[in-house]
């Protein structure tokens, strides 16, 4: 009878632990990313690289968002209502009740108080993203009101960035953290911040080893929908082409940095499934309005001759994307579409050519990066940009630069004929400000100044953009600018490149979004 | 000279000559035209002068050039190496990080080139002139001129991606931990602590680019040691032995290859040294998350204090790899043994 009971009772111990054993490994969701890693920091306040985007926007979250799809509308997120002042200087936030850190501390309105004060005084790399807030301030009635310098309508799309995610004062104090006026040299909650986070987001940073992965558990605080995968890995892959091979072979579930020809030899493979989309990234030619910088490209004339001059569609067929009618970033609100974009038409190009006093072209030396950029290789470029414009008769010779070299003469605005890429900050038209007089690229790089312009009418449309807030308004100041560069401008925007991202078929839920690349919480795999 | 006085002289002259290397890393990579508050800083925060002057004053950037120089051996001669601009940690800890990988695979290919390239070299001396010395001639010659990253990727596509015979990139399969670290080698760490899986995993992941570097440094070895061969080969001590009777076997390898090392340990001392200063190329491939691609981003991005540490530690290590090959002279060369 006593060994009878006992070899029951090993029976059941063992039936026990294999059910055990068998749930452990059937629940527990893995996802494997195979991405390029470029993470500077996990600090909110200091981390400004596409990863530190991929990453932080699973592991905190901000007061607003963007749908999942794309940016345009402002969605609540941690904040659920918000009221702006007439004068658009003060935007008031109610926080959604009830949220918790992953520490178990509550978000109050200090902790916004604290993040937004904290990336401002670090002075870390995306700290500028927070230089027109002049003070945030916590209500009593548990509100948050922050105060801007100067009126800004983009203003709440810049707050879905991921440098504004609100993070956990108390843990993060703790850690060595300070938000005060010294904070750029007390601080020291950088490496408590890269080792886990402080935060809401549907996922806790487990751990970060530099260049090899970063690994995502699920957070059992999380307020919103529960993510499908229990574990998220990022593994970093630098080469595209080995992030094929090992999506081919099914050890990663997806890659997130192919090129185009890569993508095109993996359509014909049923198990693995293709996104190709436009990118924000504008590919654009830099003609500095400077005379003594520019030479002949100075004159607006054969500005406009060179826009003719490009072949816009064959941009398209080596990279995909889209054809930019401005440096508007198009897929924007108010971005006017491929359908409104200049097409090739050498007639004319040689016509205003001839206008300008160069019937028979001339010469030129076309600066740029010798660089790839998310599978674009700027070179390649260069050197069909060299051919356009030879069917003109302008003979273009090509001067490479190391990235870090080209950089700093582009920066101080020393490029007389130059070919660059341009990736807004901020998902919201104004950004194309940046390309108009007093913007910083059209100033400071291509020397197109406010005070040189004699069309009032430009100017004031600049001085309108700046502060108008209604969406009908907006879209009619931003369809003249758009009109007014396309006219006269020292820019001539070529080619919106795609973006590439790869994965296995089961995969679902992928969306890209240009704000950040990916959100991990919304993926899951067929069953 | 005895032993002991020749290592002393050995260390004594290593400190000027590691002065010499930091200072002139600190001018090279003072001297390109490149900013590396504009490598670091996003374009938009460069308006700022705030967080511009922040960011000098933070990495020192403000002070003259002589004064930079000098706080930095200061440092240095405190055990302090300075913090990364790029990863924001100290550059002993990202050396630590990324040191162990690069030597566990330079170790294995090294090991692979060693074997391969010093028994083409011996056969190939042996049979000058016939087809096979050509045959292994011409394998040398691809191995030396080939470029390493094609090598690279054209194994990683047949025996990853299309045979399966290998695992792929990285130190470990994605999901598998890695062992507790002791010695930093995945497969010496999963031995230690028993961990067969584990070791299994790591070996498969480093035979390919062991055999990739291997093959790429074989080519070198075997065109010296064939050379070096055929001169010990025609020498008279190897007609004497002939004349003793002694086997083809023993006559090859006891008095020819044993003759003819000193130029081959050389060129393998080199070679492991070159591997252990980083294989950018071949490390992005397999992503082996090694020294070469640390070296590569801190030199890119203007970071100083990560490319003053990594050049000291690659000239520490031509230091001593230069030693150790000349400790093994001593045991190879009698001759050497007694003259000193």
């Amino acid at each position: 009878m006593k060994r009878f009971s006992f070899i029951r009772i090993l029976a059941v111990a063992l039936v026990i632990g294999l059910m055990v054993v068998g749930v452990a490994a059937q629940e527990e969701r893995v996802l494997v990313i195979g991405h390029a890693e470029s993470t500077d920091s996990l600090d909110p306040a200091r981390g400004y690289t596409q990863t530190t985007g991929i990453i932080n926007r699973a592991t905190y979250s901000t007061l607003v968002t963007f749908p999942d799809d794309g940016p345009g509308d402002i969605l609540p997120w941690l904040a659920t209502a918000w009221e702006i002042s007439e004068d658009g200087l003060s935007y008031t936030f109610t926080l959604r009740e009830g949220v918790t850190f992953v520490s178990g501390n509550p978000v109050t309105a200090a902790d916004v108080v604290f993040s937004i004060e904290r990336l401002q005084n670090v002075q870390g790399n995306p700290a500028f993203l927070a230089d027109n807030i002049q003070s945030v301030v916590a209500n009593e009635d548990g509100t948050v009101t922050f105060t801007l310098e100067v009126a800004r309508p983009s203003f709440l799309s810049e707050l879905t960035n991921y440098t504004f995610s609100v993070t956990d004062s108390v843990a993060i104090i703790e850690n060595g953290g300070v938000s005060g006026a010294d904070a750029a040299e007390t601080d020291a909650a950088e490496t408590f911040l890269n080792t886990t986070s402080a935060g809401t987001g549907a996922y806790i940073l487990e751990s970060w080893e530099p260049q090899v992965e970063t690994v995502l558990v699920k957070n059992p605080n999380f307020w919103g929908d529960e993510p499908y995968f229990d574990r998220v890995i990022i593994t970093n892959i630098p080469e595209a082409a080995t992030q094929q091979l090992a999506l081919e072979a099914g050890d990663i579930d997806m890659a997130l940095d192919l090129t185009r020809d890569q993508t095109t030899s993996l359509t014909s493979n049923p198990d693995i499934v293709v996104y190709s989309g436009p990118s924000v990234y504008t590919h654009f030619l830099l003609m500095n309005a400077d005379s003594e910088i520019g030479g002949i490209v100075s004159d607006p004339t054969v500005q406009l001759a060179i826009r003719y001059a490009l072949d816009y569609d064959g941009y398209k067929v080596l990279w995909g994307g889209v054809v930019p009618p401005t440096n508007l970033t198009v897929g924007l609100f108010a971005a006017y579409g491929e359908d409104q974009a200049l097409t090739r038409d050498l007639d004319r190009s040689r016509e205003l050519l001839a206008e300008a006093g160069y019937p028979d072209g001339f010469e030129i030396t076309l600066q740029y990066p010798d660089f790839t950029w998310q599978g674009v290789n700027m070179n390649t470029n260069a050197q069909k940009i060299q051919s356009d414009l030879a069917e003109v008769g302008i003979t273009v010779t090509l001067q490479p630069a190391e990235l870090q070299v080209a950089l700093d003469q582009y920066r101080n605005g020393d490029q007389g004929f130059a070919y660059w890429f341009w990736g807004p900050d901020i998902l919201d038209p104004i950004d194309v400000l940046s390309f108009l007089p007093g913007g910083k690229v059209a100033s400071e790089r291509a020397n197109w100044n406010v005070e040189a312009i004699e069309d009032t009418e430009l100017l004031d449309l600049i001085a309108q953009a700046q502060v108008e807030t209604d969406p009908a308004t907006r879209v009619t100041i931003f369809a003249q600018l758009q009109d007014k560069l396309q006219e006269s401008s020292p820019f001539a925007p070529f080619n919106v490149p795609s973006v590439q991202t790869a994965y296995l078929a089961d995969i679902e839920g992928y969306v890209y979004h240009p704000q950040w690349t990916l959100d991990v919480a919304i993926l899951s795999r067929a069953e | 000279m005895n032993f002991g006085s020749y290592l002393l002289r050995r260390v004594v002259i290593t400190i000027p000559l590691l002065l010499g290397i930091t200072l002139v890393s600190f001018l090279i990579a003072n001297a390109v035209p490149a900013d590396p508050v504009t490598a670091s800083l996003p374009s938009n925060a460069l308006n700022n002068e705030a967080l511009v002057q922040a960011f000098r004053e933070k990495w020192g950037l403000d002070q003259p050039l002589y004064v930079q120089y000098f706080t930095y051996l200061g440092n240095l001669l405190q055990g302090d190496m300075g913090t990364s601009i790029k990863t924001s940690r100290p550059v002993i800890d990202d050396i630590r990080q990324f040191l162990p990988a690069t030597i566990e695979l330079s170790t294995y290919a090294t090991f692979v080139g060693i074997t391969i390239g010093i028994s083409f070299g011996v056969v190939s001396a042996v049979f000058r002139n016939t087809i096979l010395d050509y045959v292994l001639r011409t394998f040398a010659l691809v191995g030396v001129s080939f470029p390493v990253f094609l090598l690279a990727l054209a194994g990683l596509a047949i025996f990853y991606g299309e045979l399966g015979w290998v695992a792929g990139p990285g130190r470990l399969g994605f999901r598998t931990d890695a062992p507790p670290s002791i010695t930093g080698w995945f497969t010496l760490d999963a031995l230690i602590a028993g961990d067969m899986d584990t070791f299994r995993e790591a070996f498969s992941h480093i035979v390919l680019p062991s055999i990739v570097l291997g093959a790429f440094i074989s080519g070198t070895i075997s065109r010296v040691t064939r050379s070096s061969m055929l001169e010990a080969l025609s020498e008279d001590f190897i007609r004497t032995a002939r004349a003793k009777g002694l086997s083809e076997i023993t006559v090859v390898i006891r008095h020819g290859l044993s003759n003819a090392l000193i130029p081959v340990v050389t060129v393998v001392g080199l070679s492991y040294g070159n591997l252990l200063s980083g294989a950018v190329l071949t490390e992005s491939i397999f992503a082996w998350p090694g020294l070469g691609r640390y070296m590569f981003r801190a030199s890119t991005s203007q970071d100083f204090p990560a490319i003053m540490g990594v050049s000291l530690l690659i000239a520490l290590i031509y230091i001593i790899v230069n030693f150790v090959v000349d400790m093994l002279y001593f045991f190879i060369d009698p001759r050497i043994r007694e003259s000193v």
